[in-house]
């Protein structure tokens, strides 16, 4: 294996072991404290997250000049999809990282959850690639 | 163990956002990263003409395509002027740094999603917060009932979270951090729609328990 190769993986298991940590202490693998937040009982998380935008604001106006243009832009998908998002998340606690933490903190049913998101992808690229076609942008643009 | 109180959360949060970036050189985005583990075939392909492209010295590309070229258009399409002939026009095809991506392996974005597992495992088991559950939690089990109706709800959920993010282009991470922290619009509209959506249905599976 390549040296850079073998960089590149160790970055991406780094970031994302660090990544799953944070996210598990601040709350978020838990449905209870996920289900206080969204019925407004407790807004702690809705907080935290909000502080990490501001943060990340911040360091990205500082850093502006070294990032990549916006690849993301209004499409056909992005309110029907927000919304299926939201109902999902809502109704499994997980949103596509929770449901790492939620099977690390040892909740067996999140199992059922990771088929779904796994057979969600894969309906979405048969449906995009047969109806849909257009650009949605998606997170890793390359 | 208690969670972290919401600044501490905020600091952690915003230090992954904000180190992804300065480790890997994009930007954080979870559901991009299942779409490219779930299109493995894809990419593997991807990685292939882009290793070959690497490869493959100027001449041999200019070459190909003036093959192809003259294969599609015939001989004549040659005689006009190219653009890149003219002194006085600027070269088109040099790439910027904005223009080429470096291109990153599906397996990369498999070792993240798994990676993320050990970190909520080891949070767990440090925090005294591991714990072998046939249930997600209480409040999800007042929900939906039986395990039938649990094992079912987590798959539909699922394959909502999935097919949505999907097709939204994005999901917490990468609309939610990364997008609203750059104050795209379509990332602050996603944002908004899931959020209310999410309060929405949790506030009326509230009161059909109450």
């Amino acid at each position: 294996m390549k040296q850079s190769r073998l960089k590149m993986y160790l970055s991406y298991g780094l970031i994302g072991g660090l990544m799953g940590y944070v996210v598990a202490r601040i709350g978020f693998g838990d449905y209870d404290e996920l289900h206080q937040m969204f019925v407004l009982d407790d807004l702690r998380m809705l907080y935290a997250f909000a502080g990490a935008v501001a943060l990340s604001m911040l360091a990205f106006i500082l850093l502006a000049r070294r990032i990549p243009k916006p690849e993301k832009f209004f499409q056909p998908g992005t309110v029907p999809g927000s919304m299926l998002f939201g109902f999902g998340w809502a109704v499994c606690g997980a949103c596509p990282s929770m449901v790492f933490v939620q099977l690390g903190a040892g909740k067996i049913p999140a199992v059922m959850t990771m088929v779904g998101i796994l057979l969600g992808v894969y309906l979405h690229k048969k449906a995009h690639a047969r109806y849909f076609r257009w650009d949605t942008g998606t997170c890793v643009s390359d | 163990m208690a969670y972290w109180p919401w600044w501490l959360g905020a600091l952690a949060l915003g230090g992954v956002s904000i180190g992804y970036f300065l480790l890997i050189g994009k930007l954080l985005g979870v559901s991009g990263s299942w779409a490219k583990v779930v299109g493995w075939k894809e990419d593997r392909e991807l990685g292939r003409s882009a290793a070959e492209l690497e490869q493959a010295d100027e001449g041999e590309i200019e070459n190909a395509l003036l093959a192809a070229t003259l294969a599609e258009f015939g001989a004549s399409a040659m005689d006009e002027k190219t653009p890149g002939q003219d002194a006085s026009e600027p070269e088109e095809d040099v790439p910027t740094a904005s223009t080429t991506v470096s291109y990153t392996p599906w397996t990369a974005h498999l070792i993240f999603l798994l990676a993320m597992f050990g970190g909520g495992l080891i949070a767990a088991l440090t925090s005294g917060q591991f714990e072998l559950e046939f249930q997600l939690s209480d409040t999800h089990s007042r929900i939906f009932g039986g395990p039938l109706e649990i094992w079912l709800s987590l798959l539909f959920g699922g394959m909502m979270v999935g097919f949505g993010t999907q097709m939204a282009g994005g999901c917490t991470s990468g609309h939610g951090l990364s997008g609203c922290s750059r104050l795209i619009p379509a990332s602050l509209l996603s944002t908004v729609v899931f959020m209310l959506s999410a309060i929405g249905l949790s506030l009326l599976m509230e009161a059909s328990i109450a």
